[in-house]
Order: C-alpha cells, then sequence, then structure tokens
C-alpha cells in the first residue's frame, strides 16, 4: 500500500514543484546570428520521476534523421533523472539535471560532456557575458564562468526558485516557493548583472515559475496561483517593467498545470488549461488570441514552447500522458502545422543549434 | 436496502458501541450451553491433506504452513510469488513494499481477507504484503472471481480476485491444554525475528491463541547499478526496519457456532530509501511510520433447520507517517502525517433449500474516513453498503453458482465538493462440470463483473477534486480445465489445471497532473489475455518423497485507450508475459531439501515498450535445507535459508535494485 503512498507523494511533489515548474524560456537566444543555418534542433526530455530516463531527442534538419538519445550515443552514459533545461551558448551546451544534482557543460555540436558541475537540485539555466546561472532549490543562483566552467560565486535569492530571464542588465529570479507549498513564494528577485548582487525583490502573483522577457522592455512572469481552504489565488501573469522594475499588470489567467513562456518578436505565447496556445500581442500588450493553431492541430499536453526567430516558426512540444514518448510539431509563423516529430518522455526544453 | 442489517441489531453497526453490543449479545447468548468438544475440535481442525484443493468451483491455488519453507517464505508476497497469475510488484530489501496483482488486473482489484474479514485500505487500496508476516498464518488462498463458499461477507464477492488468509486455529485438548511454539530467525541484513506462539485451551469451549513477533534488520545490501555500458557497486543503505506485532484472538467453540474476537496491533518503522539516482548517493534517511490497530470479531451459528448464520464486525485505524529529511524546501524536511479508520459490519445467512440447493444474502456495511496534514485537505468520509444474494446448486456432475452484488457508495467531505453516490449492480456466474467418465476432470468457467472504487488519493489526494471520477471496472470470463488424481502407486496424486481468460478494465483510473497537484480521471481501457497453468504432484521414491509444483502464467495485458495513441496494444509497464515458478523437494525422514525457481520474462517499465524502458529478464533461485525433529519430546524444526542463489543482479521496480544472494536460519521448539 505504501507503494501506492509513496508513489504518489513523489509523483505529487514531483507535479507541484519539479515538473510543474519544469519550463522556462529565457530572453530571445542571443547566440543566434541571423544569418546562420540551422543544423537541427535538441529536444530535453524529463524522462518519468525516478526512472533515470531523462533523454536528449536530437533531429537533423538537413538527413531528418532522429536520434532518440544523442547524449548516451556521444557519451556512452545515460544523462540520469529529470533533465530539465537546456541552453546553447557560444559553442557549449549546458543540460541542468534535475534530481541528478548536476550540470553537464558540453560542446553543442556533439553533446559530448566537457565537464559535470555538481549542484544541489539545479533546474534552469541562464547566460549573460562569460557567465551561465544557474537556479537551485537551495534557493540559490551559481555563477558559472564559461571559460573555466566552474562555479565562481553563489547569490542567494527566494525559496524554490526556477526560471530567469536577462535583460537590460538584468536577472529576473522567480522565486516560486513551490517546495514551501502552501507557503510559496510571491516574487521575483532582480540581480544587477554587473555587481552580480540582489538589487531588487518585486512582489508578484503567488507561485511564480515561468519568466520571459520580450524587446519592448517588459517582463512576463506566469504565476501558478494557490488553493487552500485559507488562501484562493488564481493562476495569472504579473508583467514588469524592466526599466524601472515596477509591476504593469497583473491578471489571472486561465492556466493548466503546464506554464511555459515564450516570446518572439510581436507575441507572448503560453498554453492555457484548455490546451490551447494564447499568443499575447507585446508590442500592444492586449490578447491578440485564444489559440495560435489556426489548421485544427491538437496538441493534447502542451509542455514547452519555443521558437525560431529566423523563420517565425513556432515549436510546441505535447507530453500526451506523461509518461509516454511526446511529440514536437513546428508551426509556421500563422499557426499551421508544417511537420511533427517523436521525442521523448516529457519534452520539456529545445535548443536549435546552428551548423 | 440499507436498513435490515442495522435494524436487525437495533444499532448502526458502524458505531463503537455497536461492537460492544455485539460482543455482549455473544456471550450471553444461551446457544453456548455444553456441548460435545471432542467434535467441535474436528471440526476446526485444518486439513492439512497432502492432496492440493484445486478443484474449488473458481480457479484457486493455496499454500498451508507447512510448506511456507519450501518456498522460503518469510513474508505473504513470498508465499504467494509461485502462483500462477499473479505478479508481485518489490520495490526490494527487508523493508520493501510489495504489492500483488492478479490476472493482470493491477494491485487494487484484489482484497485479501484475513479469517474472512478484509484487509481494507481506503487510502489507496493496496495491501503491503511486507507487513503480513507468515508467522501464525495456517494457510494463504488465493481465489479468482471470489471464493467459493456463498457464506460469506459481501466484500467476499466485491473484487476480482480474493487472497485468503486463514490464521492457526486451536486444536487443544484437556491432557495438553497450552502449546507454545517460540521460534527465531536470523540472517543477512543483520536480522532478527524472534517468535512467540501461546494457545491456551480454557475450557471445553474456549482457548485463545496470541501470536506475537518482533524484526529488527539494518536492511543493507549491495547492489550494481548499470550506467550505459559501465556498472558501479553501490550499496542500499537506510533500509532498517523495526517492527513489532501482537495478535490475541479468543476463541468459543461448540457443536454449532463458533465466536472469535481479536485484536492486532501492528507497529513498524521502517527505512524506505528513494529511488536511485544516477549520479547523486544513494538515497537515505527516507521513513515509512506505521501504526495499525484493529479488532475484528466473528461469530457463525448452524441451525438444524439449514440455516446459518456469519456475522463480522471490525474496527480499524491505521496511522502512517512518511518523513524524507532530504527534502529541498525551506524547512529541509518532508514530514507527512495520514491516518484513516474504518467501522466495519457485515451479516450474512445461508439457507439449505434442498441439500443441493444453497441460497445466500449477505449485507455489509463499512465506514471509511481520513485524514492527513496536507494543504487544503478535505477529510473524506465514505459510507459503502454491500448486498449480496448467492445461491449454489448441484446437479448431478453440475455446479452452478450465482450472485449478485449491489453496491452503494455515499462520499461527503469536510470542505468542497465530492462524487454523487454510486449505485452499482455486479453479477457473478460460476459453473463447473465433470462431463467425461473421467470424474477426475474438471471443466469450468466463470464470468465476473466488478468494480473497485476511486480510492481516497485517488479521489483527494491533489487540491483539485474531480467529481466525475467513476469507479473503475473489469469484466473477467474464465474457462478452464483441471485434473486431480490420488494415486496409490509411484505418484501420491497429480493434479493439473488450466485456465485461459479473457479480462478487460473499463474506466481505469489514470492519475494526470493538474495544476496543483495529480487528479484522477478515468482514461483508460485494458484487455488481458492470459493463461494461467499449474502441476503439482508427489511421489515416493525407495528412500525419497519428491515434490513438484510447477506453474506457469502467460499475460497479454495490452493499452487499448486510444487507437490513435502510439502506445496503442503496447504491455502496461511492469507486466511480463511468461512467468515461471517450479518448486520441487526431496525429504526423507526428517531432512527436507526445496529448491524453488521463479522466471520472469522481459517487461517494460513504461508505455513505449521500447529499448529505453525495457527491463531484461530475470531468474531467481531459492533453496533450504529443513530438520524435523524432537529434543525430549518437543518438536523442534531447523532451517536454513538461501535466497537468491546465483546472486542475480535485478529489478522488479526500476530504480529500485533487489537484494543478492542472502542467507536465512531459522530454529522453531514447540512445548
Amino acid at each position: 500500500m505504501k507503494q501506492i503512498k509513496l508513489h504518489n507523494l513523489f509523483i505529487a511533489l514531483a507535479f507541484v514543484t519539479v515538473l510543474a515548474s519544469c519550463h522556462k524560456d529565457k530572453t530571445a537566444p542571443n547566440t543566434e546570428t541571423p544569418t546562420a543555418e540551422r543544423a537541427g534542433v535538441y529536444v530535453l526530455n524529463q524522462g518519468t520521476y525516478g526512472n533515470n530516463n531523462s533523454t536528449l531527442t536530437y533531429y537533423d534538419y538537413t538527413t531528418k534523421a532522429l536520434t532518440a538519445d544523442f547524449f548516451i550515443a556521444a557519451n556512452t552514459t545515460k544523462l540520469g533523472d529529470t533533465g530539465n533545461d537546456l541552453g546553447i551558448y557560444g559553442s557549449k551546451m549546458y543540460i541542468v539535471v534535475n534530481k541528478s544534482n548536476l550540470v553537464y557543460v558540453s560542446t553543442a555540436k556533439t553533446s559530448k560532456v566537457l565537464k559535470t558541475i555538481t549542484l544541489n537540485q539545479p533546474r534552469s539555466v541562464a547566460f549573460y557575458k562569460t557567465n551561465a546561472f544557474v537556479t537551485s532549490y537551495n534557493n540559490t543562483v551559481s555563477v558559472i564562468d564559461t571559460a573555466t566552467m566552474t562555479i565562481t560565486k553563489t547569490i542567494n535569492v527566494g525559496s524554490s526558485p526556477e526560471q530567469m530571464a536577462v535583460v537590460n542588465g538584468k536577472l529576473y529570479v522567480a522565486n516560486s516557493g513551490g517546495l514551501d507549498y502552501p507557503n510559496v513564494g510571491t516574487t521575483v528577485s532582480v540581480i544587477d548583472l554587473a555587481t552580480l548582487a540582489v538589487v531588487k525583490s518585486i512582489t508578484v502573483t503567488e507561485d511564480p515559475v515561468s519568466v520571459t522577457a520580450d524587446t519592448f522592455g517588459n517582463i512576463y512572469v506566469l504565476s501558478l496561483g494557490i488553493d487552500t481552504k485559507d488562501k484562493s489565488v488564481n493562476p495569472g501573469i504579473t508583467i514588469i517593467n524592466n526599466t524601472t522594475d515596477v509591476v504593469k499588470s497583473k491578471s489571472d489567467l486561465n492556466l493548466g498545470y503546464n506554464v511555459p513562456i515564450y516570446a518572439q518578436g510581436d507575441f507572448v505565447y503560453y498554453p492555457t488549461a484548455d490546451n490551447k496556445i494564447a499568443v499575447y500581442n507585446a508590442k500592444t500588450q492586449t490578447a491578440a488570441s485564444a489559440n495560435f493553431i489556426t489548421d485544427g492541430t491538437v496538441i493534447t499536453t502542451p509542455y514547452a514552447i519555443s521558437g525560431d526567430s529566423q523563420t517565425g516558426e513556432i515549436f510546441v512540444t505535447d507530453a500526451k500522458d506523461y509518461s509516454s514518448n511526446g511529440t514536437l510539431t513546428a508551426f509556421d509563423k500563422t499557426g499551421k502545422k508544417e511537420y511533427s516529430i517523436v521525442v521523448g518522455i516529457n519534452p520539456g526544453k529545445m535548443a536549435l543549434i546552428n551548423k | 436496502m440499507k436498513k435490515p442489517i442495522l435494524y436487525a441489531f437495533n444499532c448502526p453497526g458502524f458505531f463503537p458501541g455497536c461492537f460492544i453490543g455485539l460482543i455482549v449479545l455473544f456471550l450471553s447468548n444461551p446457544l453456548f450451553a455444553q456441548s460435545d468438544t471432542t467434535k467441535k475440535l474436528k471440526e476446526v481442525k485444518v486439513k492439512s491433506s497432502a492432496i492440493p484443493q484445486i478443484q474449488v468451483i473458481v480457479p484457486s491455488q493455496s499454500l498451508s504452513a507447512n510448506e511456507f519453507i519450501h518456498y522460503n517464505a518469510f513474508n505473504v508476497a513470498d508465499a504467494i510469488r509461485d502462483f500462477s497469475g499473479v505478479i508481485i510488484k518489490d520495490y526490494g530489501g527487508i523493508g520493501g513494499l510489495k504489492t500483488m496483482s492478479v490476472r493482470g488486473l493491477g494491485a487494487n482489484h484484489t482484497s485479501i481477507l484475513y479469517d474472512g474479514v478484509q484487509i481494507n485500505d481506503a487510502e489507496n487500496g493496496q495491501i503491503d504484503l511486507s507487513k503480513l508476516n507468515v508467522n501464525g498464518i495456517q494457510r494463504i488462498s488465493l481465489y479468482n472471481a471470489q471464493p467459493p463458499d456463498i457464506l460469506q461477507t459481501a466484500r467476499a464477492f466485491a473484487a476480482a480476485s480474493v487472497l485468503s488468509i486463514e490464521t492457526i486455529k486451536p486444536g487443544l485438548s484437556a491432557e495438553k491444554p497450552y502449546l507454545v511454539t517460540a521460534g527465531i530467525k536470523a540472517g543477512s541484513f543483520g536480522l532478527i525475528n524472534p517468535y512467540l506462539q501461546w494457545q491456551q485451551r480454557l475450557s471445553g469451549k474456549w482457548a485463545f491463541i496470541i501470536n506475537s513477533y518482533t524484526i529488527n534488520a539494518d536492511g543493507g545490501y549491495n547492489y550494481l547499478l548499470f550506467n550505459g555500458a559501465t556498472n558501479t557497486k553501490q550499496k542500499r543503505v537506510g533500509s532498517e526496519v523495526a517492527i513489532q506485532q501482537v495478535d490475541g484472538t479468543l476463541y468459543r467453540t461448540d457443536s454449532n457456532s463458533k465466536f472469535n474476537l481479536r485484536i492486532n496491533y501492528y507497529n513498524s518503522d521502517r527505512g524506505l530509501p528513494s529511488a536511485v539516482i544516477l549520479y547523486t548517493p544513494p538515497p537515505s534517511g527516507q521513513k515509512l511510520y506505521n501504526r495499525d490497530l484493529f479488532l475484528q470479531s466473528g461469530y457463525q451459528h448452524k441451525w438444524n433447520s439449514g440455516l446459518q448464520l456469519l456475522i463480522n464486525t471490525k474496527l480499524s485505524q491505521n496511522q502512517l507517517r512518511y518523513f524524507d529529511p532530504q527534502f529541498p524546501n525551506t524547512a529541509g524536511v518532508l514530514d507527512q502525517h495520514f491516518s484513516q479508520r474504518e467501522y466495519y459490519q457485515s451479516a450474512a445467512l445461508t439457507y439449505a433449500i434442498k441439500p443441493n440447493w444453497q441460497l445466500s444474502y449477505a449485507a455489509d456495511l463499512a465506514v471509511n474516513n481520513m485524514n492527513a496534514d496536507l494543504p487544503a485537505f478535505r477529510y473524506p468520509t465514505r459510507l459503502t453498503i454491500l448486498n449480496v444474494l448467492a445461491s449454489n446448486l448441484i446437479l448431478g456432475d453440475l455446479t452452478l453458482q450465482g450472485s449478485l452484488l449491489n453496491t452503494h457508495l455515499h462520499e461527503t467531505v469536510r470542505t468542497g465538493t465530492t462524487t454523487p453516490d454510486r449505485n452499482i449492480y455486479a453479477p457473478t456466474l460460476i459453473a463447473t462440470v465433470k462431463p467425461f467418465a473421467d470424474k477426475n476432470l474438471q471443466l469450468r468457467g466463470f464470468y465476473k463483473y466488478i468494480f473497485r472504487a476511486p480510492t481516497f488519493n485517488d479521489q483527494y489526494y491533489g487540491f483539485t477534486v474531480n467529481p466525475d471520477l467513476r469507479p473503475e471496472f473489469t469484466k473477467q470470463y474464465d474457462l478452464g480445465i483441471s485434473y486431480l488424481k490420488s494415486l496409490n502407486g509411484l505418484f501420491d496424486y497429480l493434479g493439473f489445471t488450466a485456465d485461459a481468460y479473457y479480462n478487460n478494465i473499463t474506466n481505469k483510473i489514470i492519475n494526470i497532473p493538474s495544476l496543483y497537484n495529480g487528479y484522477a480521471r478515468n482514461t483508460g481501457k485494458v484487455e488481458v489475455l492470459g493463461l494461467d497453468a499449474g502441476l503439482k504432484t508427489q511421489a515416493k521414491l525407495k528412500l525419497f518423497t519428491v515434490t513438484l509444483s510447477a506453474n506457469y502464467t502467460y499475460q497479454q495485458v495490452q493499452n487499448v485507450t486510444d487507437p490513435a495513441e502510439t502506445i496503442y496494444l503496447n504491455q502496461l509497464p511492469y507486466t511480463p508475459k511468461h512467468t515461471v515458478a517450479i518448486n520441487a523437494g526431496i525429504s526423507k525422514g526428517a531432512f527436507g531439501l526445496y529448491y524453488n525457481q521463479v522466471i520472469s520474462s522481459s517487461r517494460y517499465y513504461g508505455n513505449d515498450n521500447n529499448s529505453f524502458d525495457y527491463m531484461p529478464a530475470y531468474g531467481i533461485s531459492d533453496a533450504s535445507v529443513v530438520y524435523k525433529g524432537a529434543v525430549n519430546h518437543f518438536p523442534v524444526s531447523l532451517a536454513a535459508e538461501v535466497n537468491n542463489l546465483f546472486n542475480t543482479n535485478y529489478m522488479v521496480v526500476q530504480s529500485y535494485p533487489m537484494p543478492g544472494r542472502s542467507f536465512r536460519i531459522s530454529f522453531q521448539i514447540t512445548i
């Protein structure tokens, strides 16, 4: 009997804290050059909690070859448990593996590991100049020198920090507090990237998880809210002015279990509880569309959203039943399906790799 | 429909007061007049004939106390692991959780009866078999569909299969009014397990049995952790256990009635290390604390008119605490408490209309509630009312049995909404026939429609309650053949059974994450095609007696939820298609040597059925040597056991490595 209890317990906790907040989409990738030609796309699949079955799927644009786990092919060892974030910066790829307590720094093109950095339940990665920043459940942001691949500084933030966005010389960190449920977090920490010190704490809607920045001076924070008998706050979005670091607006959203958010061009994309992809116009600060997908394509469980700023494509992964292989579907900028590929279990993050 | 049983005893059966009331009623009942004691003793004595009881009306398999050692059985899970159709999910180690699934239906569809009364878990619907030590158990039987005797609780009709555990009953005489059995088992993992059984005759009618034991072990073991092409040796740590259990039962027996009153307390502190995660130190420190108490009482009376009455009452309280000292929240720990209570009352009547035609009616009432220190927990209370009409008819070589179960579920919660009432009818039809000249050959078949209600975990663990959550339904169709012959030559007997079955599950409850937590939906459909086959025989050679038991199971358990999905028709996780179990023994005089082999084909731990969720086949061998003799006329037994003889490294559940070779010695004396 306890088997199920623990199972549920862990799964539930995982749902609340690990998976629920597994997505992040930082500011627009600055590694891309407009003329670069894409080699393909990596998809980091979290796998199922406790099963050590996180995988890195690679889809080669030229050969159309799909490698279910590029990581094990390159390294002969498994990726680990709950690969939660993936970022390509310069020639290196950073893979954040939550339950295995490590960050891999690898060669982006081959995924061959150059260095393994141990961290306590790392969650997300972001980049600025010569540093990579990794949030961890020990309530810190670790600063990793991208040349030496070592931690040079540890910055204390709020509890259970999740995703980050880099913009305007600042790092915005969502302090979810999800592991302290129901005493969830309500802040976004602002770190000055010149001094590497927290300069401000912005109050946002309860349980902030996902953060992204647009090119119009706004930070978007998605929060899960809270629902207990003592306190009930709807999930919602907080929009912050990245110059003044003042909250511009807070509004309730009909969010589901997964809350990736992604900004590309004039628009911000996030999934809603009815498994549609809502579009927000960043330029006019108004809702643009209730569903980005225009050709009737159904995504059962939208799990991650990303895109290609060169082509205007938007990628949406589908986690299906959370326990079997998902898919990645590419849409053109008008919301029509281009193609779909089978990826791994709980595909939580994508990254484009240039030739 | 809900009332008759309550009125019959003039009290609402689920209040503690009623329990006391019933006991008083029994004790003052004039039926307990003097009567022949020896006759009674014969009645209650458990038949320990060597011939297996395989030809009951439903497919059944059983094992009795003297056979436990043949299977190196320390707990009930070990004892039944050879049974056809049974898959044990084992998280490994001495305190590791073990649950059973029968014929591909999932652990929630088998109910476990303890002397006829269900061990219920409203919280998650699964019983951890590692908590059931074989100490004090006389016989364990598995019945597909339902037990054959129609004089039983309504709950016994209310599961897809039933594991029936019968405890040792008193069998004492005035000349020897007591029997004390003391023993100790010790071995690998730092195991020390002393136990004591005291049987005492109080009078011609009254007797009691007290069973108690403690188990202490550090639980540690080595395993290989595989990673790609490499593997590393690691040690499973933090799996220490400290368990105490005491069970005291008072029996009263006379020529036409039986009464028992039991109190059982189980206390355990178990280290329960979580999944082994690559690149991190082995987990440790996770603990599970159980404090389980129950009171159970049964009364059975037989009138000369052919009327029989069976009354059972149970009150139970289960407390569970889960503690994780490595939890990365601000407090640094996760400490959760759950408790559940059950008030249960059952009454059953059978009447023999004719010698070959019996009718029965059983009604059960259960109230279950649960507390948990989870945020926004809803504190559910469930009222379950079961009514069953059953009949058994024997027409020459044909035996027919049918039952119709009505279940009424009513749920209340302290806060928020819950599911509406459910009222469900579930029929079962069973038939056996001996159409051939050789009356040792029997054909049998059954159809059973039954469901399991959503558990409290399904319904309330998440913060989002799905008010549309319905029970999970199963349909079982079985067609089988059995052959049993007593022989006088080389072989003592020969028993063979084979059953083919088709089962399906609809409204399978799947836990899906929601905004704050998981919530359950009835989205799954499953189809099962299976074959259970068993062979049992015993031969007397010149010098030795040889026993052999072999079981084979084929299970195709397919996900048929959505034809559009890639996982359509895939085998469900943790379901090997083939399992083989062989048990062989050779004995001479006081000595016996036994060997057990379990083979499981490859399985998948996920839905995708590809190389990523593949788990290889394994075979596990166990052996034991037993000496049964006497010291100063006191029976003693000595045994040495080797588990996992060939030190196979394997996992039943992904990321939960199983122990390698281990040893156990035991000594027992009866005074």
